[in-house]
């Protein structure tokens, strides 16, 4: 027993120390910013994009000559762990304030998360910059220190109605009933809130809100209950590991909507396409960026993207690359690493050249920190020369060039690809 | 409303729970171990499985043939190095603490090691019978999950027949039932506790071959099924092997069919209510023995 507990206090001691370890003051020619992203738990495939495109960016700021303002200093990341978990967030943006003293944080992937995290660097005063969450209420709580550059998350729901109004406008399609299926913690929440009101306002009716927890075992019960319901339109929010469950489990049950429609997330995660094969087969899904979008430096950043790792990138990737240089543009600006003067070049922000483009042509935010006009598109998963892809179909500027949407939903294997 | 759906389906991923709590409740029954790592060795098991399917792209319930054996083995080695001692130091103990720990620190470690080796990206083993469906009128069951259940079914029945008729399984029950007497009676009983954890083990990859041709592949897929396997084990009782697959139709059927009638993240509540109105009116399980508490 006395030995177990020698071998359990020595293991405390390790970690303990280990974490004291790294922490790093900023000096004069670095500049540290703190990152908060889930490395470990179920979004970790998630975490793990976003620091490579973080990293990407950051590296070639470097290559570039660092924030010239500040004599040329380098930009040096500290990664933390998230775990995607709220309570976890805060201690560790906790940690990168105090401990690591960093003066400018960016990060998260989940709303949840970033929710917790930023009240704790409001509380500090230290500018916290977030890409990807799209929570409404990030943005809405009067808070000094926050920018975004994603969506908000009522603007991707109020896309995609806008959306399916138009196609069945277009192609004479009768929809009238929607069912909506959730995950239950914030972000699902958020959406669920948005669509009863553009839903209703466009016309439609709601037939099914149905909430399902994060982790849940199977997603069979839920499926068979939209079944039920028989809705014309089929909406789902849900991380990568549910949407593949939803996805496969809606095909075996043989549900047949005229209309799948994802709300990013999980459906525009890279292994989501492992995972459901075929079955995901001319579903519709929103994001803010595709690899196939007309956009300038869009294909560049994603080419050098794929050679460096090995896959394409997604539009949590893109925003995250973005987001590098918008903080080194408002750095450079800043000409110092005082948090209130990071802040007040942040918010004087605006930036129409550079490749962040890839992501939007102008960047500037309004006084509650949010991008303004943050760019939507709509892709439905096509089969190009038989692999399954994202292909861009909506709005039509932006839309691959050859390529209709088919609306309605035909089935897996009735379309026209498969003819 | 037809619930018939709701039902078929919810027998079929009922009894994959009920495979998943077997391994538990053997190895509690007899050893009086708890093993918190039961969920971290599903997940093992299906990354071996699933590492040896995109090596050999065969049947996956071909493998069970291979993975089954090579789990055995690795349980057992994990009893006689890991447990065993720990078990040794506690031996006057009737429910041994430490080694609780010890199995809890252990899928921390396993889990880890998933994630460092495998990423965190979720995989899935798509077989060619993955997508098929088979159908009665409305009632829609995959070829997977059918297939699962028959598995379970007939492994269930297997493992039963064997812990009742066989030299070794009276060996399991004796051990399970005094551990001290067992040993007067010349069984030899460390041996058994390794063959038992060995079994749950074994039992477990069955489970998680089942589960590879339609559930995903990821170093936390363990903690997903793990709460569910500690309600069926309870439910059922502690060391019931057929309590475990009925506890596990139970919750399978609660949570299917309860869906149908209110918002899907509510059934969980309606699970640990039915637990908790077992554990009021029989604290022992539904099959386990009253005289064991």
């Amino acid at each position: 027993m006395k030995k177990v507990l020698a071998v359990t206090l020595i293991f405390c001691m390790v970690f303990v120390f280990s974490a004291c370890g790294n922490s790093s003051k900023n000096s004069g020619d670095e500049i540290v910013i703190g990152n908060l992203l889930p490395l470990s738990g179920t979004a970790a495939s998630l975490g793990k994009i976003g620091k490579q495109a973080r990293d990407m960016a950051v590296e070639e700021i470097n290559e570039a000559g660092g924030i010239k303002s500040m004599g040329g200093a380098k930009i040096k990341m500290i990664y933390a762990d998230s775990k995607g978990d709220s309570a976890e967030g805060v201690t560790q943006t906790e940690k990168l304030i105090t401990q690591d003293e960093v003066q400018l944080i960016t990060g998260c992937y989940q709303s949840g998360v970033a929710m917790a995290s930023t009240e704790v660097s409001e509380r500090y005063g230290i500018p916290y910059f977030v890409p990807v969450p799209s929570d409404d209420q990030i943005t809405a709580r009067d808070f000094k220190y926050v920018f975004r550059l994603a969506e908000k998350t009522s603007w991707r729901n109020r896309d995609q109605v806008k959306f399916i109004e138009d196609l069945a406008k277009q192609t004479g399609t009768d929809i009238k009933t929607w069912a909506i299926v959730y995950e239950s913690s914030s972000w699902g929440q958020g959406a669920l809130t948005a669509l009863k009101k553009y839903i209703p306002e466009a016309g439609y009716k709601i037939v099914l809100e149905e909430a399902y927890n994060t982790g849940t075992t199977d997603l069979t019960p839920v499926v068979l209950k939209v079944k039920e319901a028989k809705p014309d339109v089929i909406l789902m929010v849900a991380y990568v590991s549910e949407a593949a469950l939803m996805t496969n489990s809606f095909i075996e049950q043989g549900v047949n909507p005229k209309v799948f429609i994802g709300t990013s997330g999980g459906f525009a995660d890279p292994t989501y396409f492992d995972l459901v094969g075929n079955n995901c087969e001319y579903f519709y899904d929103i994001s803010t960026w595709e690899p196939d979008v007309n956009r300038k430096y869009s294909e560049e950043v994603n080419k050098k993207f794929a050679e460096k790792y090995g896959y394409n990138m997604n539009a949590e990737a893109v925003k995250a690359y973005s987001a590098m240089y918008v903080i080194a543009d408002a750095l450079e600006r800043a000409g110092s690493t005082d948090p209130d003067e990071i802040c007040k070049a942040m918010a004087e922000t605006k930036l129409t050249e550079g490749p962040q483009q890839c992501y939007s042509s102008e960047i500037s935010f309004d006084e509650t920190g949010q991008m303004i006009n943050a760019p939507l598109v709509i892709s439905q998963f096509r089969k190009v020369d038989g692999v399954m892809s994202r292909v861009t179909v909506w709005p039509k500027e932006e839309a691959r060039t050859g390529w209709e949407p088919v609306f309605p939903y035909p089935g897996v294997g009735n379309g026209p690809e498969d003819k | 409303m037809s619930l018939m759906p709701a039902i078929v389906n919810g027998i079929s991923i009922g009894a994959i729970y009920g495979l998943i709590a077997m391994g538990l409740t053997l190895i509690f029954g007899i050893m009086r171990v708890i093993n918190f790592a039961q969920g971290a060795l599903l997940m093992f098991s299906m990354m071996i499985s699933y590492g040896i399917w995109t090596i050999t792209g065969v049947n996956p319930y071909i493998l069970i043939i291979i993975v089954g054996p090579i789990m055995f083995c690795f349980g057992y080695i994990v009893e006689v190095t890991m447990i065993r001692p720990v078990l040794k130091a506690q031996s006057d103990v009737r429910e041994p603490l430490s080694v609780l720990l010890l199995t809890a620190s252990f899928a921390v470690v396993l889990e880890n090691l998933a994630l460092m080796i495998f990423g965190g990206n979720y995989r899935m083993a798509q077989s060619s019978f993955s997508d098929k469906t088979y159908s009665v009128g409305d009632v829609f069951l995959s070829a997977p999950r059918l297939y699962g259940l028959i598995i379970a079914l007939v492994v269930s029945l297997l493992f039963y027949i064997f812990l009742k008729k066989t030299e070794i399984g009276r060996q399991l029950r004796a051990t399970g039932q005094d551990r001290n007497t067992a040993a007067l009676m010349g069984i030899n009983a460390e041996k058994t506790f390794a063959i038992a954890f060995g079994l749950g083990t074994a039992l477990l990859s069955v489970a998680g071959l089942v589960l590879l041709p339609f559930y995903y592949v990821h170093p936390t897929v363990g903690e997903v099924f793990m709460t569910r396997a500690f309600i069926v084990v309870i439910l059922g009782g502690l060391g019931s092997v057929p309590g475990a697959l009925v506890g596990g139709i139970i919750i399978g059927l609660i949570e299917t069919v309860g869906a149908q009638f209110m918002t899907a993240s509510i059934t969980s509540v309606l699970i640990y209510l039915v637990f908790l109105i077992v554990l009021f009116v029989k604290p022992s399980g539904l099959f386990g023995s009253p005289f064991e508490w």
